[in-house]
């Protein structure tokens, strides 16, 4: 399936970013003002209006071709959330959406850098390393940067993973965000982000984060997670006005609807 | 049961926030001028208008999510109200519309209403 494409800065978007929710639920209202609700999970609506200022002549174009690829509303295509995680479950790791190499084995209600209490002990019990992922429905050749708070009782390192590549980054005994700018396999419809661990070492993890830019933005705790797939345009009309050389600017709506 | 996420400044919200009350009564009146009245619901009517701006990230996230575990206006949840600090059981989001906005980094708002279910 197609994607919605970066910018040539990495971004999928730029601020400002509104994003809708609307759900939907039926309500029966009685005459005490009493309700009996029912709730429509299939009903579920998300909406992102995005404004584009100051455009290359060559993101123009890339915005340009896609919709004339997309055909207007008419085909679907993965929208990766530029104001969200990209991953799922990203404060419980013992959800299945998460990938767990069998000797690895994982502690929840560590205390997190924030002051609660939903950071994760991962422990290495094997000889080779061992780690937790995900796979996303998401392209192979964009900008990634992948982020976590670790934290160790003696110094080591991790391993942050994205498809068939691997970067290590240092863990002290305190916490600190590491981060890594990634792309996955040219090419792959999906890429596998993850964190390894060196064999009998542990270390406490919080915050794992995937975002389809080139930097770490706050941390942003999901449980959907960000990417979506058979997203269509809002509009059937799309307007790019150049407002001097080689600057355009343009405002894209993009609609997901779960019952499409 | 789950409660209203707090920002990280512990507040429930920020100003400025409305909070409205109504009863729901009925009058009856009667050829000779009097009048009787009865109240024609379980309880008064409690709502909160909550608009939240300057949020960061992981705020305006932690409210994205409410939302959507809560399934728009079909969850019910616990709610202290800003005002006086007490707790309300059984309250709702008002609306299945979540409107959120991220002006810049760490530029985030959004607004929703909170009932008191009765």
């Amino acid at each position: 399936m197609p994607a919605y494409p970066q910018l040539g800065s990495g971004a999928l978007s730029q601020f400002p970013v509104q994003k809708n929710r609307r759900v939907r639920t039926v309500v029966n209202q009685a005459a005490d003002g009493s309700t009996i609700k029912l709730a429509d999970p299939a009903g579920e609506v998300t909406e992102w209006q995005l404004t584009y200022t100051d455009l290359s002549d060559e993101e123009a174009a890339a915005l340009r071709a896609f919709f004339v690829a997309a055909e207007g509303t008419l085909n679907g295509f993965t929208f990766l959330d530029p104001a969200g995680n990209l991953l799922a479950w990203s404060d419980q790791l013992d959800q299945a959406a998460w990938q767990k190499d069998p000797l690895l084995s994982l502690t929840g209600g560590i205390s997190d850098p924030r002051g609660g209490a939903q950071a994760w002990r991962l422990s290495n019990g094997g000889a080779a390393e061992q780690g937790a992922g995900q796979t996303l429905a998401a392209p192979g050749e964009y900008q990634y940067c992948l982020s976590a708070y670790v934290r160790a009782a003696t110094a080591t390192s991790v391993g942050l993973t994205a498809g068939s590549q691997t970067a290590r980054r240092a863990v002290t005994s305190e916490w600190t965000r590491i981060a890594w700018t990634c792309s996955g396999d040219a090419q792959a419809t999906s890429v596998r982000f993850g964190i390894e661990i060196a064999p009998s070492d542990a270390v406490e993890v919080y915050g794992l984060q995937v975002e389809a830019q080139t930097a770490a933005s706050g941390y942003k705790a999901s449980a959907r997670g960000g990417v979506y797939e058979d997203a269509h345009l809002g509009d059937d009309v799309l307007t790019i006005t150049s407002t001097d050389v080689n600057r355009h600017s343009c405002t894209v709506k993009i609609i997901h609807a779960n019952h499409l | 049961m789950a409660t209203f996420p707090k920002l990280k400044t512990n507040a429930i919200a920020q100003y400025p926030v409305a909070r409205r009350e109504q009863f729901q009564n009925q009058t009856v009146r009667f050829v000779d001028g009097s009048e009787q009245r009865y109240r024609d619901s379980a309880g008064a009517r409690l709502e909160w208008e909550i608009q939240l701006s300057q949020l960061d990230e992981g705020e305006l996230a932690a409210i994205e999510e409410f939302f959507l575990a809560r399934q728009g206006a079909f969850g019910s949840f616990c709610f202290t109200d800003p005002w006086d600090g007490h707790v309300y059981d059984d309250c709702s989001v008002a609306a299945d519309e979540l409107p959120l906005v991220t002006e810049g980094e760490m530029r985030g708002s959004t607004k929703l209403t909170v009932v008191r279910n009765i």
